[in-house]
């Protein structure tokens, strides 16, 4: 395994960024660090990096113990959320840095470095802007050439903090999908920071998933999306109604009367739909009190009758104008893969 | 005329265009003019031969190599000094901070008498270097050392601010790439201070070129050794010779006006490759 990282805890005052984190990222896959901000995720990154060095436990990379190891001699390629380029090198001298600074006799020759840092600029496609300053680069060309600077120096790992998050939604998209067709070509071990858990679902082969310094859950995209350990993964992994009710024998009392546990709610609005009839009997009664159309799908905003809970569900554009074409006063919903806490468990509520 | 208006978006243009050339000419342009017309008063001939006079010469030579070196060495040390108060906290920082600004402070008379009393073979420098047959005061050494001491402020006051706002993340991402402190030093943070030392290189040799004060206390005066032209501009008028100080006044301020001018266009070089 290329990464453990060994009861790792830092704190910065008072603050604790990390406690006792035990993870091991495996090799030639992308992982990604997904939390929200102040759970400890970049401090996790730039400790695996040397930049920050750990209060306790032990980093080992590829088998050797680097805690103390500084960065330089780490190698690993480091890729900011702001680019960090040298203003005042070329594009490609910004790349060939890594190559011109080693030591004469690991030096490559100077034809070598051009071939290597051409070879590196086609893979990311900025071949006709090698003597353009970063300057005069877009965001999304400047990221690119910070992934082929940290990619010169044959990194055994390749560390992303943000990578992405200084830049437009459209070329957001475009560069997390070029992303991972690089890594299904040249495999290299990678861990990318991220808050945003569509960012992580899209690109990474593994997600770890933190919370106020601490993992909350380690799988795959799919696995931890459709099994989310805690409520806390759940509502961190997409939109999610969230209410209180009570359980009474497996049916659910919206009404706060007496009887059953009291439980919280969770489904998310995909996974509610809306009935015109009540069929089997398990639909809630409820009114609709305002939609909202995104595109292809439609969000429509429910009130239930009993209880005053307000849902919100996400739907097909086309069920929504049936829906709209009855114009009924009530309609029914009903719940799928919804989840259930119960109370005594201690978590908090997580706002959408 | 081909030349447009061009209206600009930000207002007031015009009018602290105005207050600049009207103050510019108050204090520099008026008072300089009329220098030059002085000087003008002689004819090309007699100006040449004042100027190329042996001892003026050799004060015009002293003048600029002096404060050119003590500006050079200011902008080493005054980038070291300036790089540990704006990278490091220790004990003392606000007092070395407080310090630096002294020599803008201090009468310059009184620095010069202080300097060459203890850089004087009796004082407490002047004995330790004697020893080693080095003679600071009384000779061109103490025009070096007033010089130095008169340019400091202007080397770390300009370089604090930018070394104070660099970016840490270039560090890191040289660090990354393998790069150790000397290679971080050279290749990525000294490119990006380079303008503001040159700056502050320029500010201390304009200073050094017209110091006066502290020089005469701690130099020798030795016309051809150590005499500098402000100090030969003085004894002309003392011998109202007014007509040659002009002279060389007005051949120093050309020479002094070059070299800014140069080094302006050297800094806003490095500037645009470094915003680019």
């Amino acid at each position: 395994m290329s990464i453990e990282i060994t009861q790792v805890g830092k704190k910065f005052g008072d603050f604790t960024a990390l406690e006792n984190i035990n993870l091991t990222i495996p090799d030639g896959e992308i992982t990604a660090l997904l939390g929200p901000s102040g759970s400890g995720k970049t401090t996790l990154l730039r400790i695996i990096a040397g930049l920050e060095t750990p209060d306790t436990g032990t980093i080992s990379l590829f088998g050797e113990d680097s805690t103390w190891k500084q960065t330089k001699d780490r190698k690993v390629g480091f890729v900011f959320q702001h680019y960090a380029l040298f203003k005042h090198m070329s594009v490609f001298e910004n790349v060939a840095f890594g190559l011109r600074i080693r030591p004469r006799r690991l030096r490559p020759d100077k034809a070598e470095i051009r071939r290597k840092v051409f070879s590196l600029l086609s893979l990311v496609q900025l071949e006709s802007m090698a003597n353009r300053l970063p300057g005069e680069l877009s965001g999304g060309q400047k990221q690119r050439v910070a992934l082929a600077r940290a990619l010169a120096i044959e990194p055994k790992v390749l560390l992303l903090d943000e990578p992405f998050g200084a830049l437009d939604a459209k070329v957001r998209q475009e560069l997390r999908r070029w992303l991972r067709f690089l890594h299904d070509e040249i495999h290299i071990t990678s861990v990318f920071v991220t808050h945003d858990q569509e960012e992580a679902l899209e690109v990474s082969d593994n997600i770890v998933i933190l919370n106020k310094g601490k993992i909350e859950q380690i799988g795959a995209p799919e696995d931890v999306y459709d099994h989310p350990a805690n409520p806390f993964v759940y509502g961190f992994l997409g939109n999610v109604n969230l209410f209180h009710a009570r359980l009474d024998k497996g049916v659910l009392n919206l009404n706060h009367a007496e009887g059953g546990a009291e439980v919280s709610f969770f489904v998310r609005p995909q996974d509610v739909v809306i009935s015109l009839s009540n069929e089997n009997g398990k639909g809630v009664e409820a009114k609709i009190t305002g939609h909202r159309i995104l595109g292809s799908r439609v969000r429509v905003n429910l009130k239930t009758i009993a209880g005053e809970k307000e849902i919100e569900a996400d739907i097909d554009k086309k069920q929504w104008a049936l829906i709209e074409k009855e114009n009924r006063e009530t309609i029914y919903i009903l719940f799928f893969g919804a989840k259930i806490y119960s109370k005594d468990e201690t978590w908090s509520d997580y706002a959408i | 005329m081909g030349v447009k208006k061009r209206r600009t978006k930000l207002p007031g243009f015009g009018l602290t265009l105005g207050l600049s050339i009207t103050y510019m000419s108050l204090l520099i342009f008026i008072p300089l003019s009329a220098l030059i017309l002085y000087a003008a008063h002689l004819s090309f001939t007699d100006f040449w031969e004042l100027i190329i006079n042996e001892r003026v010469l050799a004060a015009f030579k002293i003048s600029f190599l002096s404060t050119f070196w003590a500006a050079a060495f200011n902008f080493i040390f005054g980038l070291i000094i300036a790089w540990i108060l704006s990278r490091y906290s220790f004990f003392g920082k606000k007092i070395i901070d407080a310090l630096i600004d002294l020599p803008f402070a201090i009468p310059t008379a009184v620095a010069g008498i202080a300097l060459s009393y203890i850089f004087s073979p009796n004082g407490i420098l002047g004995s330790f270097l004697q020893k080693f047959g080095i003679e600071i005061a009384y000779s061109k050494g103490g025009i070096l050392i007033a010089l130095i001491f008169i340019g400091l402020p202007f080397v770390v006051r300009t370089a604090q601010p930018v070394i104070a706002e660099l970016d840490k993340e270039l560090e890191e991402a040289a660090a990354s790439l393998g790069a150790n402190f000397y290679q971080i030093f050279f290749k990525v943070i000294f490119p990006s201070i380079f303008p503001a030392l040159l700056t502050g290189f320029a500010l201390a040799f304009a200073r050094g070129l017209g110091e006066y004060g502290s020089i005469i206390f701690i130099s020798s005066n030795m016309p051809y050794e150590s005499e500098i032209v402000p100090l030969l501009i003085v004894k002309k008028l003392l011998q109202f010779d007014y007509r040659g100080a002009s002279a060389i006044g007005v051949t120093m301020l050309v020479c002094a006006f070059i070299l800014l001018f140069f080094i302006n266009i050297l800094q806003g070089y490095a500037k645009r490759r470094r915003k680019n």
